[in-house]
């Protein structure tokens, strides 16, 4: 059982993960927590069923169901990205100089009105994705680890390799890092602030989509609330492994989904839940700045 | 100065418009229909509402019931209790005669309070939990089953036909799915080990720590007490745990939906339900009649037209709106439904509550012989 535990929540951790990213980029460079991007991760989820629609209408999936599915995710991620970069053009990057509560207010109504276009358009019930992928997968010691889950793994870890790569080795990813660590002298340097802040948006939401296709395909249902739950506890990952670090989204978000699951197993399935937001506030007492976090330095 | 004129205006207007309404309000019958009609279980609300929307439809144009129009209120309780006592105030406040609802246990318990204070019949064609008609309300009747009844035949069903030796009993923490689950677990007494208890969080995606922790114990079969969305992600991740047996489970299971939801995993599960409607004659008839308007109809559409019929037939019977006569003619006379004849025992439960066995196979819900 523990094996399977442990695969379970490695699933569900990567998906946390894939969020967590997005809320932790904003933060390290803006200082504002992104409270639309767990609908950001919801519209990924529906446009990735709208696209598996039309390509079963077109015949994809006969020919080939890989191929179907990495469109899908694809396809999700680019409008994903552009949704993201256009929140920032339009409810964010007017607030930059406003007092620090003003964009946070403006993520929160961002948030409120995704939700109820989804609702109104696509309807309050629950759509479905019949299962894609066979359930029966490979044995594991003793655990069946089924397609999706694999696939939910290799696919959340070359994402994130992509991602470490892209920042700690490209020109882009340096303006990135300088940027996070100060705006205004980075724009004294030459460097096109609102060029990275959108080019952090648009990675962080195309991230977010591609946890929300996955997850469509893993559960088969999408419901225009999931972003909600989703984006608190990606949020929770991201505080645990330290807000503002990538790596510590990375591993506050793998930590989370075992947590949850190790704890609905041997404890109660009833608190599920309540041991991600145990974890927030546990993390909050003990140790603000995270697992991999920096300690906040005032910057005089 | 001009604006003042503008905002006068407006409100004669509004004002001529209320009057108009409370004169109306002496030719209108009002029967509420409450149910979750947005959220996931959506379905059933929509359900409820379109069959009383065809009841009324069809007693208007025979003349409407004393000389006058019917008219039927819709109130969504997103099958949220809270929702739900406010939806039954916003049916008092409209001087609703009559109330066709709710669908879910924790919904109708709450509110028949609400109801039967107003003098107001209440009439449900889904709440199964017990409780709801042993509160001593005079005015309270359901026209479906109870829990107690359908967790005896699933139980018996279960010992006598799979003859398991291991139970997993899981719930939903609802008045409606925990308590199915606890009279299942009470008619199985000795027949069988229950190994595992333990409720799960409505709408949470993931189930597999759970069925990972059921499929430890080394169960023969689960009993699952709870509604159609969480049962068909029930059934669709344990498949992906490896645990291969079958699901027993309650109403609340029996719609296609589920079967979308879980796909192939969906075969083999068992459910308790109501009879076979489609070979009955009258039941027949009111299926075509509602295929017309609305499409197919769901699993309890027949159950909340007979319950809109017998309140409708009962106040053209005594001649009044009277929440007390009317209850009163209801409780001490049979009434023709779609199963056949209905009438009430002194708590306000069906006498006759036919629950049979049924499995899924090949996608579609066939009854067990």
């Amino acid at each position: 059982m523990f094996v399977q535990q442990l695969i379970n929540g490695l699933a569900l951790g990567a998906v946390y993960a894939l969020i967590a990213l997005g809320y932790t980029m904003v933060y390290g460079i803006l200082h504002l927590i992104n409270f639309a991007h767990g609908e950001v991760y919801m519209l990924g989820a529906y446009l990735g069923i709208i696209v598996m629609g039309i390509l079963t209408i077109a015949g994809l999936p006969v020919y080939s169901l890989s191929l179907a599915i990495f469109f899908s995710i694809l396809i999700s991620m680019a409008f994903c990205a552009l949704y993201g970069a256009a929140i920032e053009r339009f409810a964010y990057r007017p607030l930059r100089t406003a007092a620090k509560l003003a964009p946070l207010i403006s993520a929160v109504g961002v948030s409120i009105i995704l939700q109820n276009v989804v609702m109104l358009t696509q309807g309050t019930e629950y759509k479905n994705l019949p299962p894609l992928l066979p359930s029966e997968g490979f044995a594991v010691l003793g655990a069946n680890v089924s397609p999706v889950q694999a696939f939910i793994l290799s696919a959340s870890i070359v994402l994130m390799l992509i991602l470490h790569f892209f920042v700690a080795r490209t020109r882009l990813g340096k303006a990135m890092r300088a940027t996070s660590q100060d705006r205004i002298m980075a724009g004294l340097l030459g460097i096109n602030i609102n060029q990275v802040i959108s080019i952090t948006f648009l990675i962080g939401s195309s991230l977010a989509a591609a946890a929300g296709v996955m997850v469509t395909l893993y559960y088969g249902v999408v419901h225009f609330f999931m972003g909600y739950l989703a984006g608190i506890k990606a949020f929770t990952a991201a505080v645990l492994g330290g807000i503002g670090s990538i790596p510590g989204a990375m591993l506050g978000g793998f930590m989370l989904g075992m947590i949850e699951n190790f704890g609905a197993s041997y404890i109660s399935s009833v608190y599920k839940d309540a041991f991600a937001f145990l974890v927030l506030i546990i993390t909050l007492i003990l140790r603000p700045s995270g697992l991999l976090g920096e300690k906040a330095l005032d910057k005089v | 100065m001009k604006r003042f004129g503008v905002y006068l205006s407006i409100l004669c207007a509004v004002a001529v418009l209320l009057t108009a309404c409370q004169s109306q309000q002496q030719n209108i019958i009002r029967i509420g229909a409450a149910g979750p009609m947005t959220g996931d279980q959506s379905k059933m609300g929509i359900d409820l509402r379109n069959s009383v929307e065809l009841a009324v439809a069809e007693w208007n144009q025979r003349g409407g019931v004393l000389g006058k129009k019917i008219e039927m209120l819709s109130g969504d309780d997103q099958a949220d209790p809270k929702q739900a006592v406010s939806v039954a105030n916003k049916f008092i406040n409209q001087k609703a005669a009559a109330v066709v609802g709710h669908w879910n246990s924790s919904c109708s318990i709450p509110t028949s309070k609400y109801y039967d204070d107003a003098n107001m019949v209440m009439i449900s064609p889904a709440t199964t939990n017990p409780q709801f008609t042993l509160q001593g309300f005079k005015k309270v009747f359901r026209v479906c089953g109870t829990d107690d009844q359908q967790g005896r035949i699933a139980a018996a069903f279960v010992l006598k036909t799979l003859r398991p030796k291991r139970i997993a009993v899981i719930h939903d923490k609802t008045a409606y799915g925990q308590g199915l689950a606890d009279f299942f677990q009470k008619a199985l007494g000795n027949g069988a080990e229950v190994v595992y208890y333990g409720g799960i969080v409505q709408r949470d995606p993931d189930y597999k720590a759970v069925l990972t922790a059921i499929k430890e114990k080394r169960p023969d079969v689960y009993f699952f007490g709870g509604i159609y969305p969480e049962a068909g992600r029930l059934v669709r991740q344990a498949k992906e745990v490896g645990l291969s047996i079958p699901m027993i489970t309650g109403d609340g299971v029996y719609d296609p939906t589920f079967v979308n939801i879980a796909g192939k995993a969906a075969e083999g599960t068992y459910v308790t339900f109501g009879k076979d409607a489609a070979g009955l004659t009258t039941a027949r008839s009111f299926n075509e009649k509602y295929k017309k308007v609305y499409g197919e109809p769901g699993p309890y559409s027949i159950y909340a037209y007979d319950a809109a019929n017998i309140i409708l037939t009962a106040i053209k019977e005594t001649g009044t709106t009277d929440g007390a006569k009317v209850a009163d003619y209801i409780a001490k006379n049979t009434f023709p439904g779609a199963f056949g004849d209905i009438s009430f025992d002194k708590n306000g439960d069906v006498t006759k509550a036919p629950y049979v066995v049924w499995q899924v196979k090949d996608g579609k819900f066939i009854e067990v012989k």
